[in-house]
């Protein structure tokens, strides 16, 4: 994989090759990865494979025309084909007024720590030592288990005939595993994600994964109805994860989301959570493997989205930033919800009749203005009645907002990484439990 | 498991030189023969080699304007070989002998590592040495067509659709993909094949400023594999007028009242259903436990292979690799087996499973039903979804004469929002355009719409289907399944179909 001399070298003679024309503007993007995986199932490794992958973007621009073209390749022919082809499609491309112009140099924030040194080198023999020892749980407790072992070693570097220069390399991660008791009856899950393969602890994982599965065997079927919730920090990560892909400035001044104003403008400034939410994303958060920019070279900034409850930003990108007289702020990285100081105990204690939700499944929009997603329970859900979980329950479908989990919860944990993101468990009421799955 | 002779021998063969359509660069063959024997050298008991060159090309729109033109091609070689009874795979961009040796005793090294994890080595069902080329019939190549007819026929789109009041927004989109192969195998497989396909749609959004409400309405032309002459035939342009004026009606019109009622699906509508409750629950793969830890299990398990009724006796499902236009139809699988059709569920009953060559023999099956994939040179193959269609009935009957018969009912037509749970049970599926049915007869349209029921009920609830008139694909480019997660092409034909008394739920913001 090509480090920052090399990358720079590349897209430099790209640059200059795609701006030789009169009056062309062009912009290109390196990224690469080189990485490993094991997979996982019915107790015994079903597949394995290392994969260096590669991707040169070329960008060209005349005036309000361009066109994108991408290869895989790095010899000579290829860059010159992928810059003519860029360059063709491009004198082709009809005007279009949105256009901007390549971006300029930019001031990224520093971030120190992304590569580790373990996680890049890891072998396929450390991979299925690691994957042993969860294979090695779930036989000890006679269930069923699979999972998934990830690791690779990425960059991205981009350059403009402006003069953009951006790299940032970083290293990840990831251990999930699913265990199911043998009368297919339980179903547990767990997942860890980081930069650093030391962080992944795969008997740990192994454990809650086997003990959920042996908990929620034989479940009982409670009525669908609002229940008080327990969501685990996987859970909270699903649906937060698609609130923060609806902050576009563009889509709420257009009338076409959550965060328009019924009867024009946008809904920065109103509070609509209590207190305790605060949304932010955090660009240089390594664990989360974010990056000091987004995929079109624009910095990015620690920005809190929802502070203490009131909407507070949008996303704008260049052309809207420019027509709205805004900053751009490019597309975030590093997502965190603050969470509070309550134990996952205490969240339970406060419930007198409610449900605790391990993860979800297969989400998908109702209703883009309210964020109304409809989804499944999954690998752990469970009964709690007086303070205490008293047994498995059947999955739900739900129908649901993250709107309204976030505006009736009423106690957080401390934020942990799930989901590509750092979430606390919260509990929140009248939660939509609309319909049983059979599904274990 | 021949070793790598039997490659050399398919080289020298006049089958091959004859069947030389496609294949560009000859050095090709040296690169195959160089990873084949050095996987072999290094103890392998089974590998295959795939060089896989893909090419995207796509254009986006809004209103007047073009908001995106892309190409993107990638190239490389993956190895996949069995040593000690498990997988290994490696696989790069550089498509060298010297890298092709590299990537195969990495992954021979690879397989050596898992060995001892393996509690049932991999067995492969066996497969005939079959040496051939194939491609999609098509006229005319989308990727020659001049970009400037692309965008033209995109702007038309939206020029048209724009011109209906109350539509503030218009996005046209057009995709195509080419995926070009060869494979060889150490069992004697040598396979070149090119697949085209192409994807246009888009979508209209009215939005009432006042209310602060929005509501979209997508285009259903499905994509397929064809050439350029799909798109020129279709009636994208000249439907976008009424695309249009359907998604201001449904601003307009009053939210669905939750209840049970009969039900009329498009296949339009249908083909998704299909795919999630009848294509996903019958992969051999998942069925076993494969996909536990990502898309889920199945209701459908081998102890209930020729036990289980699905549906009602009017219902046939059957894979197919081989119906034309389909977006998962190709002439060889990424195991080197020739496509084919088998029933899955017949007359109601569940009979059969897809199956790769490592799978067939879970069931007792001899030979693999072809339907091994992996998406990229970079990915392993693994099992993925055929086309996976229903057969229409007997008679000619029109999705107007299921309307006639039906007294109290809605008509879906469209995808829309849909989810389904990881044993594939409890669906809920929306739609793109909803009309209320009374004594036979489409009334108004209606919006929020969702139905939502289980898997078996649901089909079981089925009493009428369209005939062979009526019968039409419906597909989706990029279905995903594994981890890493891969995309696959595949299409779902069917008639329309009534299904009695099922749970319609309002999704309107007020609460489901």
């Amino acid at each position: 994989m090509q480090n920052e001399g090399q990358s720079r070298r590349i897209l430099d003679r790209v640059v200059k090759l795609a701006s030789a024309a009169k009056g062309a503007g062009a912009t290109a993007v390196l990224r690469g990865s080189d990485g490993g995986n094991t997979r996982f199932a019915v107790n015994e490794i079903t597949s394995s494979s290392d994969v260096e992958r590669l991707t040169l973007s070329v960008n060209v621009q005349f005036g309000t025309r361009s066109a994108t073209a991408t290869t895989n390749q790095l010899d000579d022919r290829s860059i010159t084909d992928v810059v003519a082809r860029a360059t063709r499609m491009a004198r082709l491309a009809p005007e279009n007024p949105e256009a901007m112009p390549p971006l300029g140099k930019q001031k990224y924030a520093a971030v120190k720590g992304a590569r580790d040194g373990a996680t890049i080198e890891l072998t396929p023999a450390e991979r299925a030592k690691a994957v042993a020892a969860v294979i090695g749980a779930g036989d000890g407790a006679k269930v069923q288990i699979a999972g998934f072992y990830e690791h690779a070693s990425e960059m991205q570097g981009l350059a403009s005939s402006e003069g953009l220069w951006a790299f940032h390399a970083w290293s990840s991660c990831g251990l999930s595993c699913t265990a199911r008791t043998p009368d297919g009856t339980g179903s547990g899950w767990s997942s860890a994600s980081s930069n650093r393969v030391g962080d992944l602890d795969a008997t740990a994982l192994a454990k809650t994964a086997v003990d959920k599965a042996v908990s929620s065997a034989k479940p009982r079927r409670l009525e669908p109805g609002r229940y008080t919730v327990v969501l685990e920090p996987a859970a909270v990560a699903d649906l937060t994860g698609e609130l923060a892909s609806q902050f576009g400035a563009r889509q709420a001044d257009e009338g076409r989301s959550f965060f328009a104003k019924p009867g024009g403008g946008t809904r920065i400034g109103e509070k609509l959570f209590p207190d305790t939410i605060t949304l932010r994303s955090e660009p240089t958060d390594t664990a989360l493997t974010a990056t000091p920019f987004d995929g079109q070279g624009l910095p990015l900034a620690p920005t809190r989205w929802i502070d203490k409850g009131k909407v507070t930003a949008l996303t704008y990108d260049r052309y809207w930033a420019r027509k709205q007289g805004k900053a751009p702020t490019g597309s975030p990285e590093g997502w965190i919800l603050d969470g509070g100081k309550a134990t996952r105990e205490d969240l339970i204690k406060g419930v007198k009749r409610g449900v605790l939700i391990t993860r979800f499944w297969y989400i998908r929009s109702l209703d883009p203005q309210s964020i109304l997603l409809t989804g499944l329970t999954r690998d752990g859900t469970f009964l709690i009645e007086n303070g205490a979980i008293v047994g498995p329950v059947m999955n739900f479908r739900f129908n649901e907002s993250p709107v309204q989990m976030l505006t009736r919860s009423d106690a957080l944990t401390p934020a942990v990484i799930a989901g590509g993101m750092r979430v606390p468990a919260l509990r929140t009421h009248e939660f939509n439990l609309a319909s049983i799955s059979e599904a274990v | 498991m021949g070793g790598s002779a039997g490659v050399l021998a398919v080289l020298a063969s006049p089958r091959i030189a004859a069947a030389r359509g496609l294949l560009t660069d000859p050095t090709l063959d040296d690169v195959i023969k160089r990873a084949l024997g050095a996987a072999t050298k290094a103890g392998a008991t089974y590998a295959d080699v795939r060089i896989v060159r893909r090419r995207n090309e796509g254009l986006g729109t809004r209103e007047d304007k073009i908001t995106s033109v892309y190409s993107s091609e990638s190239y490389g070689i993956g190895v996949r070989v069995i040593a000690g009874g498990a997988w290994g795979f490696a696989a790069a961009p550089a498509v060298t002998a010297a890298e092709a040796e590299r990537l195969a005793k990495r992954a021979v090294a690879t397989a050596k590592a898992n060995a001892s994890q393996m509690k049932r080595p991999v067995v492969l069902a066996p497969v005939p040495a079959n040496v051939d080329v194939w491609q999609t019939a098509r006229i005319k190549d989308p990727f020659k067509i001049p970009l400037e007819d692309k965008a033209e026929l995109l702007l038309a789109i939206n020029r048209e659709a724009s011109r209906v009041k109350g539509v503030k927004y218009v996005n046209a989109r057009y995709a195509a993909d080419a995926e070009w192969k060869l494979f060889a195998s150490t069992d004697g497989a040598y396979i070149e094949q090119e697949i085209v396909r192409v994807g246009p749609g888009y979508t209209v959004t009215a939005v009432d400023d006042k209310r602060g409400e929005f509501e979209t309405r997508d285009h259903d032309l499905a994509p397929m594999q064809a050439g350029w002459e799909y798109i020129e035939q279709s009636s994208l342009v000249a439907d976008a007028r009424m695309i249009a004026e359907q998604a201001v009606e449904k601003l307009k019109a009053p939210s669905v009242v939750a209840g049970k009622r009969d039900l009329i699906l498009d296949p339009s509508n249908l083909w998704l259903t299909i795919h999630e409750s009848i294509g996903h629950p019958t992969e051999l793969d998942r069925a076993m436990g494969y996909e536990a830890n990502f898309a889920g299990t199945s209701f459908a398990t081998p102890d209930k292979l020729g036990k289980l009724r699905i549906g009602t006796p009017i219902l046939t499902f059957y894979a197919d690799k081989t119906t034309p236009g389909g977006l998962a139809t190709c002439g060889y699988d990424d195991d080197g087996v020739a496509t084919q059709r088998w029933n899955l569920v017949e007359k109601g009953m569940f009979v059969g499973y897809q199956t790769t060559r490592e799978q067939a023999g879970w069931i007792g099956e001899k030979a693999s039903r072809g339907t091994c994939y992996a998406d990229s040179y970079a990915s392993f193959p693994f099992q993925r979804m055929p086309n996976v269609s229903l057969a229409p009935g007997p008679k000619e009957r029109s999705i107007d004469d299921l309307i006639a018969a039906t007294d109290d009912g809605i008509v879906i037509v469209g995808d829309g929002s849909w989810s389904i749970d990881h044993q594939r049970f409890n669906f809920q599926f929306g739609g793109q355009a909803f009309w209320e049915v009374k004594g036979g007869k489409k009334t108004r349209m209606l919006r929020d719409v969702a139905y939502q029921a289980n898997t078996l009920e649901f089909w079981s609830a089925c009493d009428q289907i369209g005939g062979p008139g009526s019968w039409k694909m419906g597909g989706a480019m990029n279905d995903g399944k594994g981890e890493p997660t891969q995309s696959n092409a595949v299409s779902h034909g069917c008639p329309p179909a009534r299904f009695k008394k099922i749970n319609i739920l309002s999704t309107n913001r007020r609460g489901a």
